[in-house]
């Protein structure tokens, strides 16, 4: 079968982000999202693209697939942001089918813009193009809840698991002749084979926890991990921490 | 289909939807037996493979929002599964924003524990057709409420968001139908296979 | 003869909804054996294995395993790290995020410490051919290389039995052989249920067939 893995890590190779302590990765996404939103004017989100287009390329994301990721925007989203531009009081500075555009809604908009692919570019760069299973153990080392973690880390293992089994499933149903085609049949049937794969789902998560048993499980989990940071990530976090610094002063001038 | 981008909601919302989302993930992982973390996981990961497919609805496609569902399996659950389904697409596919993590759970999660309840007063075990209705119901009002959310927390951001929170329901109409009866056939199929996974209890 | 490892008295099992599955069935497993059980899809075969570490519990009979009978949860623990089960399919086995975690996680739950169990999981991946696999993601492993590490993980709890439940199926050639190999070169005891003609043929040394919820010979 050739499908390619759910949890693919997005960058195209070993990457200088790559030999930092998870955890630096992670704090540092946190920062830069807080930073962002807090944010203020034109010029600091327009920064942080600038911040996120060098982390991007730090992490060697594939260029293709990355845009099409920070442009895809769901309907709602389309909408509020098509609306801002006559919605936001202001000073008309045009007319759009009779209506007037205010330059306050469409610095709004643009702001919006800016800030969402900033975030956006800079999480995949720093917690995307890792190991998924790195991301759980980070976040358990930065004192996420053990239950949360291990919660997390078991989904992971098994998205490609049923991910694969979703992919069996279709290709039978196809083989019957099955098409997505909108419609009352196409939505029932893509329901049934859920519930198919929620029942054997559960059927699986019952042998595994057979499986736990038999090696003694007694409800704790332990979880491994033992890198530690090392001069890269203090040097990574200082320049990290400057350019945040940087935007909140072109923010305030 | 509910995920907000970083740098649109405004600062209280923000604060709200994060402490709404870690009282409802402290509440959901606290009821969580260790021996129930394997079926949690292996469910969260059914509707995190479900979430990403595109299912044909008129001329464009929808992706299913399924908190409706999650909420009939797993209860409160449905809180920490939604965090973890949202945090790996947030940082994977870069879908929703970080900071804004915490308000667009809440909009999934507390829809989910909802159509949870409400699925548990609908249903008559043992009855499989009932069951798809309630199902069917309780996954329609899930949605709704996503999208009631979703436009307060814009309207409630700005004045400048009420227009387009008012107009926003209607892009929601395509994912309630089609998840409606999505969420029927496959509680329909659970109910006459597996009652026990209905119910809410993790 | 000393006594046998495990022993099934006149064991007997039904599904919940009273479908008999086995049959006043009597088993032994002695040390240095290693016995191949045969027979139809449905047999029971894989019934009898999860009766013998008490996944399940008989409706009537004895277990009888490393020197004493078991009957409740408590009594199974010591079994469990005795006899080490080998599942059919190892996405069952291996819930870990990375092979060290999955290796180290049974030495662990019997209270070795971390630096025992990384110590126990380096000298079992070497066993089983996978030596400075630890800080592989397991979902990422070929079909051969989660068995051998699901082997692994069972072989780090240092049973004296184990029990394979189809241990070569889905497997390439390659991967089988592999796996054959280091079977053959184990010296516990082993209860081998498969449908593979060679791999029993190289294995076994004893053969029991199973039909219809009875053993013969």
């Amino acid at each position: 079968m050739s499908a390619r893995p759910l949890l693919v890590a997005g960058g195209r190779g070993p990457s200088l982000l790559d030999r930092l302590d998870p955890r630096t990765r992670v704090l540092a996404a946190a920062a830069f999202a807080l930073a962002v939103v807090l944010a203020g004017g034109l010029a600091a989100p327009a920064g942080a693209v600038a911040v996120a287009v060098v982390l991007a390329g730090l992490a060697r994301l594939d260029a293709r697939r990355t845009l099409g990721r920070m442009l895809a925007l769901e309907g709602f989203m389309l909408l509020a942001l098509a609306l801002l531009p006559f919605t936001t009081p202001g000073v008309p500075v045009a007319e759009f089918a009779g209506l007037p555009v205010t330059a306050e809604g469409l610095r709004r908009a643009a702001a919006i813009m800016l800030k969402a692919n900033a975030v956006v570019l800079a999480t995949l760069a720093l917690a995307g193009a890792m190991e998924v299973v790195d991301l759980g153990h980070a976040l358990a080392r930065l004192g996420a809840p053990q239950r949360f973690v291990v919660l997390f880390l078991f989904t992971v293992r098994y998205i490609e698991v049923l991910d694969r089994e979703y992919r069996r499933l279709r290709l039978a149903m196809r083989a019957r002749a099955f098409r997505m085609r909108a419609g009352l049949h196409c939505w029932r049937s893509i329901g049934m084979l859920f519930g198919m794969l929620m029942v054997t789902s559960a059927e699986r998560a019952e042998r595994i926890h057979a499986a736990m048993r038999l090696r003694g499980f007694d409800g704790r989990f332990h979880i491994a991990d033992d890198r530690r940071p090392g001069p890269l990530d203090w040097g990574f976090g200082a320049a990290h921490c400057l350019a945040l610094l940087a935007l909140a002063a072109v923010d305030l001038a | 289909m509910a995920h907000i981008p970083d740098g649109v909601v405004s600062i209280p919302v923000l604060a709200a939807g994060a402490a709404v989302t870690l009282a409802g993930c402290g509440l959901g992982l606290r009821r969580l037996p260790p021996e129930a973390v394997p079926r949690v996981a292996v469910l969260s990961a059914v509707f995190f493979v479900a979430s990403l497919v595109h299912l044909p609805a008129g001329v464009s496609s929808v992706h299913l929002i399924l908190n409706g569902l999650m909420g009939i399996t797993l209860g409160v659950a449905a809180f920490p599964a939604i965090l973890v389904a949202l945090l790996l697409q947030a940082v994977l596919f870069g879908f929703g924003g970080l900071v804004v993590l915490g308000v667009n759970v809440m909009n999934m999660a507390v829809p989910a524990v909802l159509a949870g309840a409400l699925f548990t007063v609908l249903n008559r075990p043992g009855d499989g057709r009932r069951a798809a209705l309630a199902g069917g119901v309780s996954a329609a009002v899930a949605v709704a409420a996503t999208a009631l959310m979703v436009a307060l927390s814009l309207a409630l951001s700005g004045q400048e968001f009420l227009p387009a929170a008012k107009l926003l329901g209607l892009t929601y109409v395509p994912v309630l139908v089609v998840e409606t009866v999505f969420t029927a056939a496959a509680v329909g199929l659970v109910a006459r296979v597996r009652p026990g996974l209905l119910g809410g209890k993790p | 003869m000393s006594d046998p490892l495990i022993r099934l008295d006149g064991v007997s099992f039904a599904h919940e909804d009273g479908r008999p599955v086995l049959d006043s069935v009597d088993f032994t497993l002695a040390a240095g054996e290693r016995v191949a059980l045969t027979g139809p899809n449905g047999a029971g075969k894989t019934t009898l294995l999860h009766l013998m570490v008490g996944l399940l519990r008989p409706a009537a009979g004895r277990v009888v395993a490393f020197g004493g009978e078991r009957r409740v949860e408590r009594d199974f623990h010591e079994v469990r790290a005795k006899a080490g089960l080998l599942f059919q399919d190892s996405d069952d086995q291996l819930f870990c995020p990375t092979v060290a975690e999955d290796v180290a996680f049974g030495p662990l739950n019997l209270g070795r410490s971390r630096a025992e169990a990384a110590a126990i999981v380096a000298a079992t991946l070497g066993r089983v051919g996978l030596a400075g696999f630890e800080g592989r993601i397991t979902h990422r492993l070929s079909g051969g290389e989660k068995r051998l590490v699901a082997l692994a993980a069972v072989l780090a709890m240092d049973p004296l039995a184990l029990l394979l439940d189809e241990p070569s199926n889905g497997l390439d050639d390659d991967a089988r052989a592999r796996l054959l190999d280091i079977l053959d070169a184990l010296p516990q005891a082993m209860v081998i249920v498969s449908h593979d003609r060679d791999f029993l043929d190289r294995l076994a040394t004893r053969r029991v067939r199973m039909a219809q919820g009875r053993l013969i010979g």
